[in-house]
Protein backbone atom coordinates (compact mmCIF):
# COMPACT_ATOMS: atom_id res chain seq x y z
CA UNK A 1 0.00 0.00 0.00
CA UNK A 2 2.62 2.11 0.50
CA UNK A 3 4.40 1.87 -2.57
CA UNK A 4 1.09 2.55 -4.33
CA UNK A 5 0.77 5.89 -2.40
CA UNK A 6 4.53 6.71 -3.10
CA UNK A 7 3.66 6.01 -6.41
CA UNK A 8 0.67 8.07 -6.86
CA UNK A 9 2.10 10.66 -5.18
CA UNK A 10 5.14 10.90 -7.55
CA UNK A 11 2.46 10.56 -10.23
CA UNK A 12 0.80 13.67 -8.98
CA UNK A 13 4.56 15.55 -8.58
CA UNK A 14 4.85 15.07 -11.92
CA UNK A 15 1.91 16.61 -13.34
CA UNK A 16 2.46 19.36 -11.23
CA UNK A 17 5.88 20.40 -11.37
CA UNK A 18 5.96 19.45 -15.18
CA UNK A 19 2.87 22.19 -15.05
CA UNK A 20 4.85 24.25 -12.87
CA UNK A 21 8.41 24.23 -14.91
CA UNK A 22 6.44 25.04 -18.15
CA UNK A 23 4.53 27.60 -16.60
CA UNK A 24 7.99 29.74 -16.41
CA UNK A 25 7.67 30.16 -20.34
CA UNK A 26 6.12 33.20 -22.12
CA UNK A 27 4.13 30.68 -24.37
CA UNK A 28 1.57 33.88 -25.22
CA UNK A 29 4.77 35.11 -26.60
CA UNK A 30 5.91 32.02 -28.69
CA UNK A 31 2.64 31.45 -29.95
CA UNK A 32 2.08 35.10 -30.75
CA UNK A 33 -1.59 34.84 -28.99
CA UNK A 34 -2.28 38.14 -28.38
CA UNK A 35 -1.37 38.80 -32.19
CA UNK A 36 -3.51 36.41 -33.38
CA UNK A 37 -6.11 37.86 -31.24
CA UNK A 38 -5.63 41.49 -32.43
CA UNK A 39 -5.53 39.98 -36.36
CA UNK A 40 -8.99 38.29 -35.88
CA UNK A 41 -10.42 41.50 -34.37
CA UNK A 42 -9.01 43.58 -36.57
CA UNK A 43 -10.34 41.84 -39.58
CA UNK A 44 -13.95 41.40 -37.68
CA UNK A 45 -14.39 44.95 -36.80
CA UNK A 46 -13.54 46.11 -40.59
CA UNK A 47 -16.11 44.08 -41.56
CA UNK A 48 -18.35 44.51 -39.46
CA UNK A 49 -18.18 48.47 -39.88
CA UNK A 50 -17.68 48.13 -43.88
CA UNK A 51 -20.99 46.69 -43.66
CA UNK A 52 -22.81 48.52 -41.19
CA UNK A 53 -21.60 52.01 -42.80
CA UNK A 54 -22.80 50.52 -46.14
CA UNK A 55 -26.34 51.02 -45.05
CA UNK A 56 -25.90 54.44 -43.32
CA UNK A 57 -24.35 57.64 -43.57
CA UNK A 58 -20.97 58.37 -41.53
CA UNK A 59 -20.74 62.30 -41.02
CA UNK A 60 -17.22 63.23 -41.61
CA UNK A 61 -18.11 66.86 -40.52
CA UNK A 62 -15.02 68.49 -38.73
CA UNK A 63 -17.55 70.58 -36.46
CA UNK A 64 -18.84 67.10 -35.42
CA UNK A 65 -15.98 64.67 -35.87
CA UNK A 66 -13.42 67.33 -33.34
CA UNK A 67 -15.41 67.41 -30.46
CA UNK A 68 -15.86 63.89 -30.07
CA UNK A 69 -12.27 63.12 -30.78
CA UNK A 70 -11.50 65.96 -27.63
CA UNK A 71 -13.98 63.95 -25.55
CA UNK A 72 -12.47 60.68 -26.56
CA UNK A 73 -8.74 62.93 -25.91
CA UNK A 74 -9.99 63.35 -22.75
CA UNK A 75 -10.95 60.51 -21.57
CA UNK A 76 -8.09 58.21 -22.54
CA UNK A 77 -5.78 60.75 -20.90
CA UNK A 78 -7.41 60.73 -17.71
CA UNK A 79 -7.65 57.33 -17.61
CA UNK A 80 -4.66 56.02 -19.33
CA UNK A 81 -5.42 53.86 -22.05
CA UNK A 82 -4.44 53.35 -25.34
CA UNK A 83 -6.32 56.35 -27.17
CA UNK A 84 -5.86 55.30 -30.40
CA UNK A 85 -7.08 52.21 -30.29
CA UNK A 86 -10.53 53.66 -29.83
CA UNK A 87 -12.30 54.39 -33.53
CA UNK A 88 -14.66 56.84 -33.14
CA UNK A 89 -17.67 56.43 -35.80
CA UNK A 90 -20.49 58.85 -36.16
CA UNK A 91 -23.73 57.94 -38.08
CA UNK A 92 -26.20 59.44 -39.39
CA UNK A 93 -29.45 58.05 -37.62
CA UNK A 94 -32.34 58.99 -35.26
CA UNK A 95 -32.64 55.82 -33.66
CA UNK A 96 -30.94 56.74 -30.04
CA UNK A 97 -28.29 53.57 -30.10
CA UNK A 98 -24.36 53.50 -29.42
CA UNK A 99 -22.53 50.16 -29.89
CA UNK A 100 -18.90 48.83 -29.82
CA UNK A 101 -17.89 46.83 -32.68
CA UNK A 102 -14.31 44.83 -32.16
CA UNK A 103 -11.13 46.04 -32.57
CA UNK A 104 -12.24 49.74 -30.49
CA UNK A 105 -14.74 50.85 -32.98
CA UNK A 106 -16.98 52.71 -31.59
CA UNK A 107 -20.32 53.71 -33.13
CA UNK A 108 -22.37 56.39 -32.16
CA UNK A 109 -26.19 57.40 -33.81
CA UNK A 110 -26.42 61.33 -34.16
CA UNK A 111 -29.71 60.60 -32.57
CA UNK A 112 -27.86 59.61 -29.30
CA UNK A 113 -26.30 62.96 -29.27
CA UNK A 114 -29.21 64.95 -30.58
CA UNK A 115 -31.32 63.70 -27.43
CA UNK A 116 -28.61 64.14 -24.72
CA UNK A 117 -29.80 67.56 -22.62
CA UNK A 118 -25.90 68.09 -21.63
CA UNK A 119 -22.35 66.97 -23.07
CA UNK A 120 -22.16 64.80 -19.36
CA UNK A 121 -24.93 62.37 -20.52
CA UNK A 122 -22.96 62.39 -24.14
CA UNK A 123 -19.97 61.64 -21.97
CA UNK A 124 -21.45 59.24 -20.03
CA UNK A 125 -22.51 56.66 -22.52
CA UNK A 126 -19.42 56.76 -24.63
CA UNK A 127 -18.06 55.68 -21.24
CA UNK A 128 -20.20 52.43 -21.05
CA UNK A 129 -19.07 51.70 -24.29
CA UNK A 130 -15.28 52.48 -23.73
CA UNK A 131 -15.93 50.09 -20.84
CA UNK A 132 -17.41 47.06 -23.23
CA UNK A 133 -14.06 47.72 -25.25
CA UNK A 134 -11.54 47.70 -22.60
CA UNK A 135 -13.13 45.05 -20.89
CA UNK A 136 -13.03 42.99 -24.21
CA UNK A 137 -16.85 42.17 -23.62
CA UNK A 138 -17.25 42.54 -27.62
CA UNK A 139 -15.81 39.75 -28.38
CA UNK A 140 -17.26 37.76 -25.36
CA UNK A 141 -20.68 38.45 -26.50
CA UNK A 142 -19.87 37.74 -30.38
CA UNK A 143 -18.21 34.48 -29.12
CA UNK A 144 -21.28 33.78 -26.84
CA UNK A 145 -24.02 34.57 -29.01
CA UNK A 146 -22.31 33.47 -32.84
CA UNK A 147 -20.00 30.78 -31.80
CA UNK A 148 -16.05 30.55 -32.37
CA UNK A 149 -15.82 29.11 -35.22
CA UNK A 150 -18.27 31.15 -37.22
CA UNK A 151 -16.15 34.25 -36.05
CA UNK A 152 -13.10 32.09 -37.48
CA UNK A 153 -14.56 31.71 -40.44
CA UNK A 154 -16.03 35.44 -40.72
CA UNK A 155 -12.61 37.10 -40.36
CA UNK A 156 -11.04 34.68 -42.77
CA UNK A 157 -13.42 35.97 -45.44
CA UNK A 158 -15.44 32.36 -45.59
CA UNK A 159 -18.68 33.67 -44.09
CA UNK A 160 -21.95 34.47 -46.00
CA UNK A 161 -23.19 38.27 -45.56
CA UNK A 162 -26.48 36.89 -43.69
CA UNK A 163 -24.61 35.55 -40.95
CA UNK A 164 -22.65 39.15 -40.78
CA UNK A 165 -25.69 41.00 -40.63
CA UNK A 166 -26.95 38.75 -38.20
CA UNK A 167 -23.91 39.29 -35.63
CA UNK A 168 -23.81 43.22 -36.78
CA UNK A 169 -27.62 43.15 -35.39
CA UNK A 170 -26.42 41.15 -32.13
CA UNK A 171 -23.98 43.62 -31.32
CA UNK A 172 -26.12 46.78 -32.30
CA UNK A 173 -29.32 45.88 -31.19
CA UNK A 174 -29.49 43.50 -28.16
CA UNK A 175 -27.73 44.24 -24.72
CA UNK A 176 -24.86 41.98 -22.72
CA UNK A 177 -25.31 40.03 -19.84
CA UNK A 178 -26.78 41.98 -17.16
CA UNK A 179 -23.45 41.14 -15.14
CA UNK A 180 -21.35 43.02 -18.30
CA UNK A 181 -23.94 45.81 -18.48
CA UNK A 182 -23.33 46.46 -14.35
CA UNK A 183 -19.63 45.73 -14.86
CA UNK A 184 -19.52 48.57 -18.04
CA UNK A 185 -21.70 50.92 -16.17
CA UNK A 186 -19.42 50.90 -12.73
CA UNK A 187 -16.48 50.90 -15.28
CA UNK A 188 -18.04 54.35 -16.93
CA UNK A 189 -18.42 55.83 -13.55
CA UNK A 190 -14.79 55.21 -12.61
CA UNK A 191 -13.58 56.98 -15.98
CA UNK A 192 -16.03 59.99 -15.33
CA UNK A 193 -14.55 60.57 -12.02
CA UNK A 194 -10.87 60.26 -13.37
CA UNK A 195 -11.75 62.43 -16.35
CA UNK A 196 -13.26 65.22 -13.66
CA UNK A 197 -16.92 64.58 -15.14
CA UNK A 198 -20.07 64.52 -12.82
CA UNK A 199 -21.81 61.38 -13.50
CA UNK A 200 -24.94 62.28 -12.16
CA UNK A 201 -25.71 62.93 -15.77
CA UNK A 202 -25.40 59.93 -16.98
CA UNK A 203 -27.39 58.28 -14.29
CA UNK A 204 -30.18 61.18 -14.76
CA UNK A 205 -29.90 60.30 -18.59
CA UNK A 206 -30.92 56.47 -17.81
CA UNK A 207 -33.69 57.78 -15.64
CA UNK A 208 -34.85 59.87 -17.91
CA UNK A 209 -34.45 57.46 -20.93
CA UNK A 210 -36.21 54.60 -18.34
CA UNK A 211 -39.69 56.84 -18.42
CA UNK A 212 -39.25 55.85 -21.97
CA UNK A 213 -38.74 52.78 -21.72
CA UNK A 214 -42.64 51.58 -21.70
CA UNK A 215 -42.91 53.31 -24.79
CA UNK A 216 -39.76 52.11 -26.23
CA UNK A 217 -39.66 51.85 -29.84
CA UNK A 218 -36.88 51.84 -32.87
CA UNK A 219 -35.48 54.90 -31.70
CA UNK A 220 -35.26 54.14 -28.25
CA UNK A 221 -32.75 51.31 -29.18
CA UNK A 222 -30.20 51.99 -26.41
CA UNK A 223 -32.15 51.98 -23.85
CA UNK A 224 -34.87 49.40 -25.26
CA UNK A 225 -32.34 47.03 -25.22
CA UNK A 226 -30.25 47.84 -22.44
CA UNK A 227 -32.32 45.79 -19.24
CA UNK A 228 -33.49 48.06 -16.25
CA UNK A 229 -32.40 51.29 -16.65
CA UNK A 230 -34.06 52.78 -13.76
CA UNK A 231 -31.60 50.36 -11.77
CA UNK A 232 -28.79 51.02 -13.44
CA UNK A 233 -29.45 54.50 -12.83
CA UNK A 234 -30.13 53.46 -8.71
CA UNK A 235 -26.92 51.93 -8.59
CA UNK A 236 -24.86 54.18 -10.67
CA UNK A 237 -25.77 56.67 -7.89
CA UNK A 238 -25.28 54.50 -5.65
CA UNK A 239 -21.81 53.74 -6.40
CA UNK A 240 -20.61 57.50 -7.02
CA UNK A 241 -21.67 58.87 -3.82
CA UNK A 242 -19.04 58.56 -2.40
CA UNK A 243 -16.35 60.01 -4.84
CA UNK A 244 -16.05 63.52 -4.64
CA UNK A 245 -14.68 65.80 -7.36
CA UNK A 246 -14.18 69.33 -8.66
CA UNK A 247 -15.60 68.52 -12.07
CA UNK A 248 -15.63 70.16 -14.92
CA UNK A 249 -17.07 70.34 -18.93
CA UNK A 250 -14.60 69.40 -21.46
CA UNK A 251 -16.33 71.34 -24.58
CA UNK A 252 -17.37 74.50 -24.16
CA UNK A 253 -20.87 75.45 -24.30
CA UNK A 254 -20.64 76.78 -27.71
CA UNK A 255 -18.77 73.77 -28.86
CA UNK A 256 -21.28 71.60 -27.14
CA UNK A 257 -24.20 73.72 -28.92
CA UNK A 258 -22.47 73.96 -32.28
CA UNK A 259 -22.06 70.04 -32.30
CA UNK A 260 -26.07 69.57 -31.79
CA UNK A 261 -26.47 72.08 -34.38
CA UNK A 262 -24.39 70.52 -36.85
CA UNK A 263 -25.76 66.92 -36.29
CA UNK A 264 -29.58 68.83 -36.83
CA UNK A 265 -28.63 70.10 -39.85
CA UNK A 266 -27.04 67.37 -41.59
CA UNK A 267 -30.69 65.12 -39.66
CA UNK A 268 -33.00 67.69 -41.28
CA UNK A 269 -30.82 67.62 -44.12
CA UNK A 270 -31.65 63.52 -44.44
CA UNK A 271 -35.48 63.97 -44.09
CA UNK A 272 -35.76 66.49 -46.32
CA UNK B 1 6.92 2.27 -16.66
CA UNK B 2 5.04 -0.57 -18.48
CA UNK B 3 6.61 -4.17 -17.08
CA UNK B 4 6.13 -7.53 -18.60
CA UNK B 5 4.91 -9.94 -15.92
CA UNK B 6 3.97 -13.49 -14.99
CA UNK B 7 0.55 -13.92 -14.70
CA UNK B 8 -1.05 -16.65 -12.13
CA UNK B 9 -2.30 -18.27 -14.79
CA UNK B 10 -2.01 -18.85 -18.93
CA UNK B 11 -5.28 -16.89 -20.45
CA UNK B 12 -7.12 -18.80 -22.99
CA UNK B 13 -7.59 -17.12 -26.52
CA UNK B 14 -10.85 -15.66 -25.42
CA UNK B 15 -9.97 -13.87 -22.68
CA UNK B 16 -6.54 -12.30 -24.29
CA UNK B 17 -9.09 -11.10 -26.46
CA UNK B 18 -11.52 -9.32 -24.11
CA UNK B 19 -8.66 -8.18 -22.23
CA UNK B 20 -7.29 -6.44 -24.89
CA UNK B 21 -10.72 -4.90 -26.00
CA UNK B 22 -10.97 -3.20 -22.46
CA UNK B 23 -7.75 -0.97 -23.82
CA UNK B 24 -9.51 -0.85 -27.14
CA UNK B 25 -12.68 0.12 -26.05
CA UNK B 26 -10.93 3.73 -23.91
CA UNK B 27 -9.09 4.08 -27.38
CA UNK B 28 -12.26 4.03 -29.69
CA UNK B 29 -14.12 6.36 -26.81
CA UNK B 30 -11.02 8.89 -27.36
CA UNK B 31 -12.98 9.63 -30.91
CA UNK B 32 -16.49 10.32 -29.55
CA UNK B 33 -15.20 11.49 -26.00
CA UNK B 34 -12.76 14.35 -27.19
CA UNK B 35 -15.01 17.11 -26.59
CA UNK B 36 -16.20 15.47 -23.32
CA UNK B 37 -13.27 13.53 -21.32
CA UNK B 38 -16.43 11.79 -19.28
CA UNK B 39 -17.62 9.87 -22.27
CA UNK B 40 -13.96 7.55 -21.85
CA UNK B 41 -14.14 6.61 -18.92
CA UNK B 42 -18.07 5.89 -19.62
CA UNK B 43 -17.36 3.56 -21.90
CA UNK B 44 -14.04 1.85 -20.67
CA UNK B 45 -16.49 1.60 -17.08
CA UNK B 46 -19.51 -0.12 -18.89
CA UNK B 47 -16.96 -2.52 -20.07
CA UNK B 48 -15.49 -2.92 -16.75
CA UNK B 49 -19.28 -3.62 -15.28
CA UNK B 50 -20.00 -6.74 -18.55
CA UNK B 51 -17.13 -8.22 -17.16
CA UNK B 52 -16.86 -8.03 -13.78
CA UNK B 53 -17.73 -11.47 -13.26
CA UNK B 54 -15.29 -12.66 -16.00
CA UNK B 55 -11.93 -14.57 -15.27
CA UNK B 56 -9.09 -12.73 -13.17
CA UNK B 57 -7.05 -11.88 -16.19
CA UNK B 58 -9.90 -9.86 -17.87
CA UNK B 59 -10.94 -8.71 -14.82
CA UNK B 60 -7.97 -7.65 -14.15
CA UNK B 61 -7.19 -5.91 -17.17
CA UNK B 62 -10.79 -3.82 -17.12
CA UNK B 63 -9.74 -2.88 -13.78
CA UNK B 64 -5.92 -1.21 -15.13
CA UNK B 65 -8.21 0.27 -17.94
CA UNK B 66 -10.61 1.84 -16.14
CA UNK B 67 -8.22 2.99 -13.41
CA UNK B 68 -6.19 5.26 -15.76
CA UNK B 69 -8.97 6.60 -17.63
CA UNK B 70 -10.07 7.55 -14.06
CA UNK B 71 -6.97 9.71 -13.68
CA UNK B 72 -7.33 11.19 -17.10
CA UNK B 73 -10.44 12.07 -16.18
CA UNK B 74 -9.75 14.68 -13.95
CA UNK B 75 -6.21 16.11 -15.83
CA UNK B 76 -9.31 16.35 -18.92
CA UNK B 77 -11.60 17.68 -17.32
CA UNK B 78 -9.91 20.57 -15.74
CA UNK B 79 -8.51 21.29 -19.25
CA UNK B 80 -12.31 21.35 -20.82
CA UNK B 81 -14.13 23.38 -17.86
CA UNK B 82 -11.21 25.83 -18.23
CA UNK B 83 -11.17 26.24 -21.95
CA UNK B 84 -14.93 26.60 -21.56
CA UNK B 85 -14.18 29.30 -18.86
CA UNK B 86 -12.12 31.25 -21.38
CA UNK B 87 -14.11 30.73 -24.17
CA UNK B 88 -17.41 31.98 -22.12
CA UNK B 89 -16.77 33.75 -19.10
CA UNK B 90 -14.07 36.35 -18.05
CA UNK B 91 -10.90 34.18 -18.44
CA UNK B 92 -8.02 34.82 -20.97
CA UNK B 93 -5.39 32.97 -22.53
CA UNK B 94 -2.82 32.40 -20.25
CA UNK B 95 0.71 31.29 -20.30
CA UNK B 96 -0.21 29.30 -16.97
CA UNK B 97 -3.50 27.74 -19.63
CA UNK B 98 -1.03 27.13 -22.26
CA UNK B 99 1.68 24.86 -20.27
CA UNK B 100 -1.76 22.94 -18.41
CA UNK B 101 -2.56 22.12 -22.32
CA UNK B 102 0.95 21.28 -23.06
CA UNK B 103 1.33 18.59 -19.90
CA UNK B 104 -2.06 17.48 -20.45
CA UNK B 105 -1.19 16.26 -24.04
CA UNK B 106 1.59 15.17 -23.30
CA UNK B 107 -0.35 12.38 -20.14
CA UNK B 108 -3.00 11.64 -22.41
CA UNK B 109 -0.40 10.55 -25.53
CA UNK B 110 1.38 8.71 -22.82
CA UNK B 111 -1.63 6.89 -22.15
CA UNK B 112 -2.35 6.73 -25.65
CA UNK B 113 0.91 5.23 -26.41
CA UNK B 114 0.78 2.65 -23.15
CA UNK B 115 -2.92 1.81 -23.65
CA UNK B 116 -2.50 0.70 -27.81
CA UNK B 117 0.69 -1.00 -26.64
CA UNK B 118 -0.97 -3.13 -23.93
CA UNK B 119 -3.90 -3.93 -25.97
CA UNK B 120 -1.50 -5.69 -28.50
CA UNK B 121 0.45 -7.42 -25.65
CA UNK B 122 -3.00 -8.49 -23.81
CA UNK B 123 -4.49 -10.00 -27.31
CA UNK B 124 -0.89 -11.94 -27.15
CA UNK B 125 -1.92 -13.11 -24.15
CA UNK B 126 0.99 -10.95 -22.05
CA UNK B 127 0.11 -9.79 -19.45
CA UNK B 128 1.56 -6.27 -19.15
CA UNK B 129 1.89 -3.78 -15.53
CA UNK B 130 1.77 -0.11 -15.42
CA UNK B 131 3.64 1.32 -13.02
CA UNK B 132 1.35 2.89 -10.65
CA UNK B 133 -1.88 1.52 -11.95
CA UNK B 134 -1.11 -2.00 -12.11
CA UNK B 135 0.29 -2.28 -8.38
CA UNK B 136 -3.54 -0.36 -8.01
CA UNK B 137 -5.37 -2.90 -9.90
CA UNK B 138 -3.83 -5.29 -7.30
CA UNK B 139 -5.30 -3.68 -4.30
CA UNK B 140 -8.65 -3.59 -6.31
CA UNK B 141 -9.10 -6.87 -8.41
CA UNK B 142 -8.45 -9.94 -6.03
CA UNK B 143 -8.33 -13.74 -8.02
CA UNK B 144 -10.75 -15.14 -6.01
CA UNK B 145 -14.41 -12.71 -6.57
Amino acid sequence: MKKIVLQGSLLILLFLGSWFALRQIDWMNIFEVEKAKDNTQESLGELFLETYTQAENQNFNSQVVEPMDSIINHIAKANAFDREYIKVHIIEKDEINAFALPYGHLIINSGLILNCDNQEELIGVICHEIAHIELDHVMKKLVKEIGLSVLISMASGNSGGDVIKESLRVLSSSAFDRSLEKEADLKAVDYLVKAKVDPEPFAEFLYKISKLESDATQYFNWVSTHPASKERATYIIEYHDNELSDYQSILTTETWESLKAELAKSSNHLVN
Amino acid sequence: MISTQEFSYIPAEAEAEAASNSYLMSLIAIIAGLPLPIINLIATLVFYLGNRRSSYFVRWHCTQALLSQFSMLFINSYAFWWTISIIFQDESISSEYIAYLIVAIVFNLTEFIATIYTAIQTRKGIHVEWWFYGNLTHTFCKEEI
